[in-house]
């Protein structure tokens, strides 16, 4: 009697013991998770800009986006991330093609404007995020040499679902896509915050 | 009924278990449902079809069409030396930024932290600690080497004890030293914040500026960067990386003029955002440029006509810079910073109205071809 009471005891505790374990361990998940002090980022240092994040997202428009870090940027004339260098030129000498198949990358003179030769302005290049769709053209092209690589992919946390599991982070054959813990931002909760922007 | 003879009540293995463990097991199971529910893949989101071929590097190169050939230059070089490449018994191991060729023809090379002197035959016969930040350098009279770190002008003898020094630009806005040159008793450093030329005396006195007496008062420089050399005479050829010209100033700053235009397709042209990113002139007065995103090395008549390419098969294609000297033979040095190798480049034939003098044909007798990769 008191063999068998010892091991219904045993058994009684363990289930208890494997019982708790798994409520604080979901419970532990479910906080860190809900703290939101950590997202999907990806790293420029890896990224190849390998089209996979357009592809891949769960978004049908996928939440990354390209920007542009202006302290690295050339403000360039003829910016290789704008311009298909390799089109046809036109009457002045300026290649005819973009880079970007959404015309997403825009650009505007700043500073002193000279209107007969553009080779005298600089121009500063932004990203409509309404149109870009993450493709890393862009940044492909601005890479150095070609470019400063001022032009990088960004998680936009105003989009992002966060997945249980990132379905670029998965597809990403560089590793680049990183969880990385960002105190005091919170990614959106749900698809429908996703689907705003 | 005394209850001390009531029996114990035998529980049931299963009432024991309905009692113990089931019930946190129960919660444990739908608290993980529903933690499996808050984060799984929102219904509906499915991710996009794939599409064929879309991977890693399925891309085209923004360089991947090749430019059109060079055709018949009036020069061809050969690669006839190679200095501080991994096979050589003093490689660069971490950096080569620099370099610049002075008297009797010996070789310096600023890399590793340290200024190292290449004598006759390529064997390294001097050496002393750069300073901090130290990016570029130059051979200057009686033996003398001006070293530019940062915003600093160091100099030194030719046995590398220092000689002196000063801070190039303003004090709020201090030079970001890129290049630097002598010209007789004075130094012309290359400030890339400012984007001009600065000319000093020894004593760190600023004598004038190049470059601002132009439309936009200064160089367009998208890549942050100015190379530029001065010949005998006093004229200064500079880069303006953002035109994708080569610029003329006299050494009061006074333009004399510029050739060049962007075009991917045509070899006398300069390719890319912001090219040629350095420069230096040849004894003879001829201009030899560098190009970034297509690494290639070319000669120019100081009208602008071209006269030979140094294909982008000998350098690394990552080259951002490729450093340039000529020694008094007119060969060409070429340092590039990625692969840390210098290479130096003979003139091996010419063809046209050139006098014959100058004319180097390489030791082994390889003549080098212009081909592109």
């Amino acid at each position: 009697m008191s063999e068998k009471s010892t091991r219904r005891q045993f058994i009684d505790r363990s289930c208890r013991i494997i019982g708790f374990a798994a409520i604080g361990g979901a419970a532990g998940l479910l906080t860190h998770r809900v703290s939101g002090n950590a997202v999907y980022q990806v790293d420029p240092a890896k990224c190849t800009a390998c089209d996979l994040c357009r592809t891949s997202c769960v978004l049908s428009f996928s939440a990354v986006k390209a920007v542009n870090q202006f302290d690295k940027c050339g403000y360039c004339m003829l910016c290789p991330a704008y311009f298909d260098v390799n089109s046809a030129p036109n009457e002045r000498g300026i290649p005819s093609g973009k880079v970007c198949p959404q015309d997403a990358l825009k650009r505007r003179v700043v500073g002193k404007v000279d209107e007969e030769d553009p080779n005298n302005n600089y121009y500063e290049y932004t990203i409509d995020e309404t149109r870009c769709d993450g493709c890393g053209k862009c940044v492909k092209a601005c890479k150095p040499p070609m470019g400063n690589g001022s032009l990088r992919l960004e998680i936009r946390y105003a989009r992002c679902v966060e997945c249980n599991e990132c379905a670029i982070m998965i597809a990403c054959p560089a590793l680049a896509i990183l969880r990385v813990p960002v105190p005091g931002i919170s990614p959106a909760r749900s698809a429908e915050e996703g689907k705003h922007a | 009924m005394n209850p001390k003879n009531v029996e114990p009540r035998q529980f049931s293995l299963r009432d024991r278990l309905d009692k113990s463990w089931f019930w946190p097991v129960g919660i444990a199971g739908a608290f993980s449902a529903f933690v499996t529910a808050a984060f799984r893949t929102p219904p509906g989101a499915r991710p996009a079809p794939r599409e064929p071929g879309a991977a890693a590097g399925r891309l085209g190169s923004q360089s991947g069409k090749p430019a059109q050939s060079p055709g018949k230059l009036e020069r061809k070089y050969a690669l006839t030396a190679v200095l501080g490449g991994t096979s050589s018994a003093d490689p660069f191991r971490r950096s080569l930024v620099g370099i610049d060729v002075g008297t009797d023809d010996r070789i310096f090379a600023l890399g590793d932290e340290e200024v190292r002197i290449y004598g006759a035959g390529g064997k390294v016969v001097g050496r002393w600690q750069a300073p901090a930040k130290a990016g570029c350098l130059t051979a200057g009279p009686g033996g003398s080497v001006c070293v530019g770190a940062g915003n600093f002008v160091e100099i030194y003898d030719a046995g590398g004890a220092r000689l002196g020094g000063f801070a190039a630009g303003d004090a709020k806005a201090p030079a970001r030293i890129t290049a630097i040159k002598t010209y007789g008793k004075e130094i012309l450093v290359a400030d890339a914040d400012a984007r001009i030329i600065r000319r000093y005396d020894r004593s760190g006195r600023q004598l004038g500026v190049i470059g601002t007496q132009s439309k936009t008062g200064s160089f367009i420089l998208p890549n942050k960067s100015l190379d530029f050399d001065v010949d005998a005479k006093g004229v200064v050829r500079a880069t303006d990386t953002g035109r994708h010209q080569v610029t003329a100033w006299t050494i009061d700053g006074a333009p004399l003029g510029r050739f060049g235009k962007f075009g991917m397709a045509n070899p006398e042209d300069f390719v890319g955002c912001c090219n040629p990113v350095n420069l230096a002139i040849a004894p003879d007065g001829r201009i030899v440029t560098a190009e970034k995103m297509i690494s290639r090395v070319k000669v120019y008549e100081p009208d602008g006509k071209l006269l030979a390419v140094i294909g982008p098969e000998n350098f690394d294609p990552e080259c951002i810079h490729i450093h340039l000297a000529l020694d008094s033979k007119g060969r060409i040095l070429a340092a590039d910073p990625v692969r840390r190798e210098i290479k130096i480049f003979s003139l091996a034939a010419k063809t046209g109205n050139e006098s014959p003098g100058g004319l180097h044909p390489p030791a082994d007798g390889q003549l080098y071809e212009v081909t592109r990769g």
